[in-house]
């Protein structure tokens, strides 16, 4: 690996969004921590291709082969488990964001390198962000953006419902990819967008960007200094090769961080690139937030008395039930929205807890080793069963058996999972579901917070794993 | 006549007859129960239950279910039972049907000839699990009023996600481990239903809602029955995952509840119409004064909620300083809030209100 | 549009009259094993639903239950409830509305299957007897799967693929003799055995499907055969009975009656019970006998699906084996020579691996098959059947039909080949007076569903029956 294209090997593996970021990152295996097996390591010394020889389709890469022509699974729970690790600092994050998507329209997508074609792919993969995006981020907002045939063509304007967004783009998808891409004019169409958008969110774009060439009106160093002026934020998932204008777009309003420039190798590293997305991002900098205090309405939903109907003020349309702003009155149908007649922020308490993970997530959990796997028999959560401790081994010496056989970093030899809290343990999906889904810890929330004070007196912090809204909250750092 | 209608299509699709999978989250707060033993005591509420859990499953033989008990200090699985690290493992997961290990051996009377071998067999693993459970309550934990409500939840979704991977088994696509596909759908029915009858607990509140969106995320509906107590949380949760509410204000009927309205799994609710959520009540808690807000001050940076903007504009929980944002910024917003927080505390009026500061807006 | 696996039970069941059900709904266990097989999902809400109230309800309530677009579904519900003899619905009348309630008889062995109680003994008294430590699920599923392989051998081997079992090994006289009765099997004027119609939709029935039909062969030959005593009623009983027993438990042989008693030795010959050689008092359920009750698909259950080994219904099949592809091509991964010989009788199997056997659909192998009497129906109900697991997963995601629409529309097409010409017996009317005349007739005769061609410009339609229109045109003579 490390003779072909050393280049652009980070020296810094430990670090997960490190990996995430490198732009083109040979082998997907050495990139994982410390994860390669030896098999690749063969491949690599023999025969040092280049990334874009290797073959990147999924059913090649993603189950990695044994020399003796097995399946590695070991590898593939890496995997899994490599996704679910990141850094779990709680840190500040900009939860109430703009975006706008970019999408690129021009000629360039009409390439079949990535299946079906890219133009179809990222029309579908836009669909899934967009669902995304409101799912993690329901009190924000979001605008779609194409460019085709050297101008920028509004899609769907800022709005906060999925709905709308994905109808729009569901009109594009018969249309066939077009024209020359140009970066000015969609910036400036954002920085449009944006232009409104209030000093307590987050301004970002995101751009998917097909071709290598942007046809421009005029000079975009004078459109990237606005942008850095109005704090955007401009992120580009690229699909064919490095463009310069891009990396300096990315570092440029990013403050020098050019992390936010990927181009995807296959699909499912642009599936991941994109959907990284929908996270809400890092605040860094002081003067990228200005905290402050939002005034909000928490109506509850109330249905109209006697079976009557009432028409809501937002859509105009009769319905029966509906939630009344707790300023003005008026009806609303859908939430979150903001009352149309007196302009305030109308949500549901829910939208809000949603969020709440962002801020406070779940510690990782860790591998167990054969030694403390003898306590659990199956998992706390699934109750599915563990395999037995294998008695031969623990006999014949630790030091005989562990080199033979060492898993991949991030995979308990045990197949437990153990959460550093409750000091339960856990199989590999329960590990993933909930760390990706629920963002609760099964174990710590069975048991009160005296009981885990006295199972596990050592922990320093008796608050439960994730819930940490009141004991945590001091924590936060602003990195900057 | 004789033209070969090619517009007719003849389309295979798998009959639906997915498994479905009724997780029963049961409340079992001593002390509420109680309190409700006059009209439903908690041995006859079991009974009734599992009257609901045999019916569950006499609809297929695919059918499972499991039991949680949401305890005062702990949720802990009452069917099946946790299995004790001295018994022998047995090599099945499903843990359902083939309960074959030492101790449940053992532990099991003769079956009889009047009862469905797995209906005997649920029934004796949930009384003596809460048997144990409730010998292992101490005099302490009876104090509080409220249960492990997110623990439960947490649990019952663990099992549900784990069967439907058993099922779909589509770990071969990596791809799928991005939450994304959520239009496919899932292979296993699954539907959580809450016996409550004690208050939500403030502080599980952020748990709560974690495991509520998990469970519409994954198209678990969560179904509540209320007996007792005032239980905000789980309307919200009804809400949230299309699940039914029920308040049940003679709690004597349990089975009737259970078993007309709580009944119909998602396939059947496609064609059933069931009852709707009238009034949901959506208002929340301050996080300064733990007052119940309809219209309040939110940090930009962690989501707190306030009922007045704090101290030297400086977020309680984080720290921040706050600009008081577009709304704040002219003095005329700050003697119209006080008026407003009178407003909250008598708790009418909300159209007056909104005729008193519509007019004021720059 | 698969054929429904209970479809002959149900019309073995709809032929029985009212008073057999009563006699079977005396049972627990029948009651509940017909509840559970027979009925569709939102019968069983319905029955559900009403099983605990004290009085009847009308039926206009039960209406306001169902939305409108389910309206027909729930029609069928209740016609299959009422055909089922488990609902009463009261005569119309002016002074009381329409009334709905359940039998009283399936109203209380429903109950008390599902509370417990009652000194009904109807699911199986367990053996006091040692278990011979060698009667585990394993041993009984090898067992069940010999027995009724053997019955499936001796059907297909009659078409000329010889198993791979010795001679000799086939199902008993009895069975043998079963199969003929039932014209399986005819015996040829050469004296060798030959496979019938019936018999190739027999072999390409589910699992579950053949054990039925194979029963209800089984029942009519006994009820017409009065001597042996037997009551088709309680046979019919004990056989839902043994579906509510438990795999792998042993039963007393003394607690069973007499006419039950007699009826194990052929039950033996299925394979649906074993009975150890010298412990003649006990009986052990197969899987065959324990998924009675469930509907075909239902073998793909939670338990199933983590352990995956143990053959659906014990035919040596994998529940799920066969992969078709768009492009006709045909996968399956089985070893068990009878299907590989199923297979064969529509398919052109062109390769044989250890584990899988691949061949593709063609013309010419579907006409053979048409030939040999299948219908395009029963090779696409058996290619749904069999489909495998990957193909379920992909369909599920997709939202797309498990079986290529392209195939199956294909195959239909290739038996309509053999189909140009359909006869319809009925009458031609022609030479009316005038257009509207005709119009008008054409038309009623549209509405009340007989008619079947018309021809504008000539004047003619062609309607199957003629009383109606008889009529119609009587009274509009009058009316001129």
């Amino acid at each position: 690996m490390a003779d072909s294209d050393g280049e652009f090997v980070a020296d810094d593996m430990s670090d997960d969004d490190i990996m995430d970021h490198t732009v083109t990152d040979g082998d997907p295996n050495a990139a994982r921590p410390k994860g390669s097996k030896p098999a690749k390591r063969k491949r690599d010394r023999n025969g040092g291709s280049k990334a874009w020889e290797q073959s990147r389709r999924t059913w090649e890469t993603d189950l990695p082969e044994e020399s003796d022509g097995m399946l590695n699974l070991a590898g593939y729970e890496a995997e899994r488990r490599r996704r679910l690790l990141r850094d779990t600092t709680p840190l500040q994050r900009g939860i109430i964001r703009h975006l706008v998507l970019v999408l690129d329209m021009s000629f360039a997508m009409a390439e079949k390198d990535l299946l079906p074609t890219r133009y179809r792919l990222a029309l579908s993969y836009a669909a899934a962000f967009v669902r995304e995006y409101f799912e993690q981020n329901p009190i924000s907002q979001l605008a779609i953006v194409g460019m085709r045939d050297g101008v920028a063509l509004r899609v769907s304007d800022m709005g906060g419902n999925p709905a709308e967004h994905l109808e729009r783009l569901r009109e594009y998808e018969g249309q066939d990819p077009s024209g020359n891409p140009s970066l000015q004019n969609a910036l400036e169409m954002c920085r449009g967008a944006l232009f409104h958008a209030p000093s307590h969110g987050t301004r970002e774009v995101l751009i998917i960007y097909g071709a290598l060439l942007s046809s421009d009106p005029g000079d975009i160093h004078d459109t990237i200094n606005n942008l850095v002026a109005e704090r955007i934020r401009v992120s580009v998932v690229g699909l064919s090769a490095q463009v310069a204008i891009c990396a300096e777009l990315c570092s440029r309003t990013n403050v020098g961080d050019d992390s936010q420039y990927n181009v995807a190798m296959d699909e499912t590293h642009f599936k991941e690139l994109f959907l990284a997305l929908t996270t809400p991002p890092v605040n860094r900098t002081k003067e990228q937030s200005t905290a402050s205090l939002l005034m909000m309405g928490f109506p509850s939903r109330t249905l109209a008395p006697g079976g009557t109907s009432s028409y809501c003020a937002c859509h105009s349309q009769p319905c029966r039930e509906g939630y009344l702003c707790t300023r003005c009155g008026v009806k609303v149908c859908r939430l979150p929205s903001e009352c149309p007649a007196c302009g305030l922020t109308l949500i549901l308490s829910t939208h809000l807890a949603r969020s709440y993970h962002h801020l406070f997530p779940l510690r990782n959990w860790v591998e167990v080793p054969w030694a403390e796997a003898a306590r659990s028999t199956a998992c706390f959560s699934c109750q599915s069963p563990f395999p037995e401790p294998p008695k031969a081994n623990k006999e014949k010496g630790k030091d005989e058996a562990a080199p033979a056989k060492a898993p991949a970093k991030g995979v308990s030899e045990s197949g437990r999972y153990k959460c550093q809290v409750c000091d339960h343990h856990f199989c590999i999906d329960c590990d993933v579901f909930a760390h990706m889904v629920i963002h609760n810890c099964p174990g710590c929330q069975s048991q009160s917070q005296q009981a885990a004070a006295a199972a596990a007196p050592l922990t320093d912090g008796v608050e439960a794993n994730g819930n940490g809204h009141t004991t945590n909250g001091g924590m936060m750092a602003i990195d900057g | 006549m004789d033209a070969v209608d090619v517009s007719e299509h003849y389309e295979v699709t798998a009959a639906d007859n997915s498994p479905s999978l009724l997780s029963i989250v049961l409340d079992t707060n001593p002390r509420a129960w109680a309190a409700l033993d006059s009209s439903l005591s908690l041995a006859q509420a079991i009974s009734n239950i599992l009257v609901f859990v045999n019916a569950h499953l006499a609809f297929s033989n695919a059918n499972q279910v499991a039991v949680i008990a949401a305890h005062v200090n702990r949720a802990v699985w009452l069917y099946p039972a946790l299995q004790h690290p001295s018994s022998t493992t047995v090599k099945d997961n499903s843990g359902d049907v083939q309960m074959h290990d030492a101790s449940a051996e053992t532990s099991l009377p003769p079956p009889s000839a009047n009862k469905y071998p797995q209906f005997a067999q649920i029934e004796s693993s949930v009384f003596s699990s809460i048997q144990t459970l409730m010998a292992e309550t101490t005099v302490q934990d009876l104090d509080q009023l409220t249960t492990q409500l997110s623990g439960a939840l947490t649990l019952a979704l663990c099992r549900i996600n784990k069967a439907a991977q058993a099922l779909s088994s589509s770990d071969t696509t990596l791809s799928n481990a991005a939450p994304v596909n959520a239009t496919a759908p899932p292979p296993v029915k699954g539907r959580i239903v809450v016996v409550s009858v004690s208050d939500s607990d403030p502080s599980q509140y952020i748990p709560t809602m974690n495991a509520v969106f998990a469970a519409a995320h994954n198209q678990v509906a969560i179904d509540t029955i209320s007996l007792a107590g005032d239980s905000t949380f789980l309307q919200q949760a009804c809400f949230n995952t299309n699940g039914i509410f029920l308040k049940a204000a003679n709690p004597r009927g349990l089975l009737t509840y259970l078993m007309f309205g709580l009944i119909p799994d998602t396939e059947a609710r496609a064609s059933l119409i069931t009852p709707t959520h009238d009034t949901v009540d959506f208002r929340t808690a301050c996080f300064c004064h733990g007052k119940v807000v309809d219209t309040g001050y939110v940090c930009s940076v962690c989501l707190s909620i306030f009922c007045t903007p704090p101290d030297n504009a400086e977020c309680l929980t984080c720290g921040t300083v706050l600009a008081l944002g577009n709304y704040g910024a002219k003095p005329a917003v700050l003697p119209r809030k006080k008026k407003k927080k009178k407003k909250i505390a008598n708790g009418s009026g909300r159209e007056e209100t909104g005729s008193a500061t519509g007019t004021p807006r720059p | 549009m698969s054929i429904n696996p209970s479809l002959s039970l149900a019309e073995y069941l709809e032929r029985l009259p009212g008073t057999t059900f009563k006699k079977l709904y005396q049972q627990p266990s029948t009651t509940f094993a017909i509840f559970r097989r027979m009925l569709p999902h939102l019968a069983k809400t319905f029955v559900m639903r009403m099983l605990f109230l004290p009085h009847p309800m009308t039926l206009a309530d039960l209406d306001a239950w169902v939305k409108p677009e389910a309206k027909r579904k729930k029609d069928q519900s209740l016609s299959i409830l009422r055909s089922l003899h488990i609902v009463q619905i009261s005569a119309p009348s002016k002074e009381k509305p329409q009334e709905i309630q359940l039998m009283s008889n399936f109203k209380r062995s429903l109950r008390l299957a599902l509370t417990g109680g009652g000194n009904h003994n109807s699911f199986g008294v367990p053996s006091s007897l040692m278990v011979p430590p060698e009667i585990d699920l394993p041993f009984l599923d090898r067992y069940a799967r010999k027995k009724w392989e053997d019955v499936l051998h001796f059907v297909v081997s009659s078409v000329g693929y010889k198993s791979s079992l010795g001679e000799g090994s086939g199902p008993n006289k009895g069975v043998k003799e079963l199969l003929i009765a039932g014209q399986l099997v005819d015996r040829r004027p050469n004296g060798s055995l030959g496979i019938t119609q019936a018999g190739f939709t027999f072999l390409l029935q589910e699992a579950n499907a053949q054990v039925w039909t194979l029963l209800l062969l089984w029942l009519e030959v006994l009820g017409n055969n009065k001597s042996s005593g037997l009551d088709p009623v309680d046979m019919l009983s004990f056989l839902f009975m043994l579906a509510s027993l438990e795999l792998g438990r042993a039963y007393d042989t003394n607690a069973l009656t007499e006419e039950r008693r007699n009826m194990l030795p052929s039950l033996v010959d299925f394979g649906l019970i074993y009975i150890p050689q010298h412990k003649r008092s006990m009986f052990f359920p197969t899987r065959l006998a324990t998924t009675l009750t469930s509907g075909g698909n239902s073998l793909r259950t939670i338990s199933e699906g983590s352990l995956g080994l143990l053959g659906g219904g014990g035919t040596g099949e994998q529940a799920g084996s066969v992969v078709i592809e768009t492009n006709y091509r045909l996968y399956a991964y089985t070893q068990s020579a009878l299907q590989i010989a199923v297979l064969a009788l529509f398919a052109k199997l062109n390769m044989r691996f250890p584990d899988m056997v691949a061949g593709r659909l063609s013309r010419a192998s579907i006409r053979q098959a048409i030939n040999f009497g299948i219908t395009a129906d029963q090779i696409i109900s058996y290619l749904s059947a069999h489909a495998h697991e990957q193909m379920h997963r992909t369909a599920a995601l997709t939202n797309k039909p498990v079986l290529p629409p392209t195939v199956v529309d294909q195959i239909r097409l290739w038996q309509l080949e053999n189909e140009r010409m359909k006869t319809t017996s009925g009458f031609l009317f022609r030479d009316f007076t005038d257009d509207k005349d005709y119009l008008d007739t054409a038309r009623f005769s549209e509405e009340i569903g007989v008619l079947v061609w018309r021809n504008d410009n000539t004047r003619m339609f062609f309607a199957n029956k003629h009383e109606q229109i008889k009529d119609f045109l009587k009274s509009r003579k009058k009316a001129e």
